[in-house]
């Protein structure tokens, strides 16, 4: 069994292992917070309707198009490409020393150097999983049954008030699970980022596994680490719901 | 057909087929990995086709040597994983002879030169390896330059910012993601030449000791590793060599310790 396994370069290489889980955990949950918001907002938006007039073209053409386009497009490509597509492309243009179109000069050189591969892959884990969880919202709010929000308009509730206090609390317990699931697969999804030069969770196993071309010590590590950081967050997931759930109990 | 046209018809399919059989024996195939993406070492064209420096050199020796190669386009990352497993024969892919390489797989005799280089952008104020030491840094992940600028900074140092590829890298660069860069300078320099807009600027550093690509086999593989040698040797002997060298390159063809 020694001789096979040599976990004793896992040790050599420890703060980047350390580092990683810390550098993963972090990315996972400002995505998953970041994500869920920029859900939400589409995820309402692709269902804002309006009977009549000006405010009926104007959410159908302006608002539910370009986000179902924009749904359309996140799903329907890899999150891989996305991630290189925005760290190569996007960024660089948004964000560069001589001509970026936000900022530009020194301050981005500094911003690149020191945060670029992580605002990267951030902004394309956000906006990949809220592409995903609009429709998990959607679902949400659909499932509920409309005579709910009948009832609420009727007693003068605007819109957003219905939306607040009657449907999205209902909703947010059924959508619970789906996006619980969301959140570990952010938290594996974020291993793509070590494409782009990120030092988490698999930057770690691949630098490793690189130097000393050793497969089983580096990335059953991070196996492990990845499992563990899902199970605890499935164990959360799971008390929120039976907290949440108790409303529902009869 | 009478029996004496069916009988030279049968002997002469049975001659072709230990003629094939007898050829087959003799030149074996070897499959051949090499990365795709290590412009001019081994690159390939818009039709797949593997094509680079490397890929002459193997060729010519695979032509003076006797045997036959199957080239295939391996990633380089695990790329000498391939060659326990049995997946690849030969590795060539601008691997740089290293001591820690060595004891994984089995080199060739040096077939090139090779060097690291620092590369910044045209204001950077880096005059060595020293200089490093505050900024963020790209290389090629397990690449010669990885390992000289993990001893400069620590292996576990998060300002290494370790890549898949030089192009990646340097892309990474002129973006400013990196404050300066490691990798070989025969790529580098190819890839100044072809995008001078870029403005690179090359710093060497005394550390940075003459280095060399080797053809790698597995772990014990005497037999493959004599004919790579014996074949290195014939080409350099009758100029083949100096002649790919100056296609990729330039004129100055360098002398290699084949001994």
């Amino acid at each position: 069994m020694n001789s096979f396994f040599h976990w004793e370069i896992i040790g050599e290489y420890l703060p980047l292992f350390v580092e990683g889980t810390w550098m993963t955990i972090k990315a996972a949950i400002i995505c998953v917070i970041a994500g869920t918001c920029w859900g939400l907002v589409l995820g309402v938006g692709r269902l804002a309707e309006a009977r009549h007039g000006f405010w009926k073209h104007f959410l159908r053409y302006a608002v539910q198009w370009p986000i179902r386009f924009y749904v359309s497009f996140v799903r329907g490509t890899p999150l891989f490409v996305q991630i290189l597509l925005i760290h190569f492309a996007l960024m660089p243009m948004l964000i560069n020393p001589s001509d970026g179109l936000l900022i530009s000069g020194d301050l981005a050189r500094e911003i690149r150097s020191q945060y670029g591969a992580f605002a990267s892959a951030v902004l394309a884990i956000t906006l990949n999983s809220g592409a995903y969880v609009s429709e998990i919202f959607r679902a949400g709010i659909q499932s509920i049954d409309r005579g709910q929000s009948e009832a609420s308009r009727s007693l003068g509730m605007t819109y957003l008030q219905t939306l607040r206090k009657v449907i999205l609390p209902q909703a947010f317990r059924r959508m619970l699970p789906p996006l619980g699931n969301n959140a570990i697969a952010i938290v594996k999804d974020s291993s793509l980022a070590s494409a782009i030069g990120l030092a988490e969770l698999a930057y770690a196993a691949r630098t490793v596994s690189g130097a000393y071309a050793r497969y089983w010590e580096p990335y059953l590590t991070i196996s492990v680490i990845y499992w563990v950081i899902t199970l605890l967050l499935s164990a959360f997931v799971q008390h929120l719901e039976r907290r949440l759930g108790k409303g529902e109990a009869r | 057909m009478s029996f004496k046209k069916l009988a030279v018809f049968a002997s002469s399919i049975l001659a072709l087929t230990l003629t094939v059989a007898t050829a087959t024996a003799a030149e074996p195939t070897y499959v051949v990995g090499a990365g795709g993406t290590y412009r001019p070492f081994e690159f390939e064209t818009p039709q797949k086709e593997l094509v680079g420096f490397d890929i002459d050199i193997i060729k010519a020796i695979a032509n003076v040597s006797g045997f036959k190669i199957k080239l295939v386009s391996t990633p380089w990352e695990g790329i000498f994983a391939t060659l326990a497993q049995g997946d690849r024969d030969i590795i060539v892919s601008g691997i740089t002879i290293t001591d820690k390489r060595t004891q994984m797989v089995d080199f060739s005799l040096p077939y090139f030169p090779a060097e690291q280089v620092i590369i910044t952008g045209p204001d950077a104020k880096v005059t060595g390896l020293a200089d490093l030491k505050k900024l963020q840094v790209g290389v090629v992940n397990s690449s010669a330059g990885d390992i000289v600028v993990s001893d400069e900074v620590g292996k576990s140092n998060t300002a290494i910012h370790r890549f898949d590829n030089t192009p990646l890298m340097l892309e990474e660069l002129y973006r400013s993601g990196v404050d300066a860069a490691v990798g070989d300078v025969g790529v580098i320099k190819f890839y100044i030449k072809s995008h001078p807009e870029k403005k690179f600027k090359l710093v060497g550093d005394a550390k940075f000791t003459r280095q060399y690509f080797g053809i790698a086999v597995k772990k014990g593989n005497k037999e493959l590793q004599d004919k790579i040698n014996a074949g290195l040797k014939k080409i350099v002997a009758d100029g083949t060599y100096a002649k790919i060298y100056k296609e990729w390159f330039d004129a100055n063809v360098p002398t290699l310790p084949l001994q």
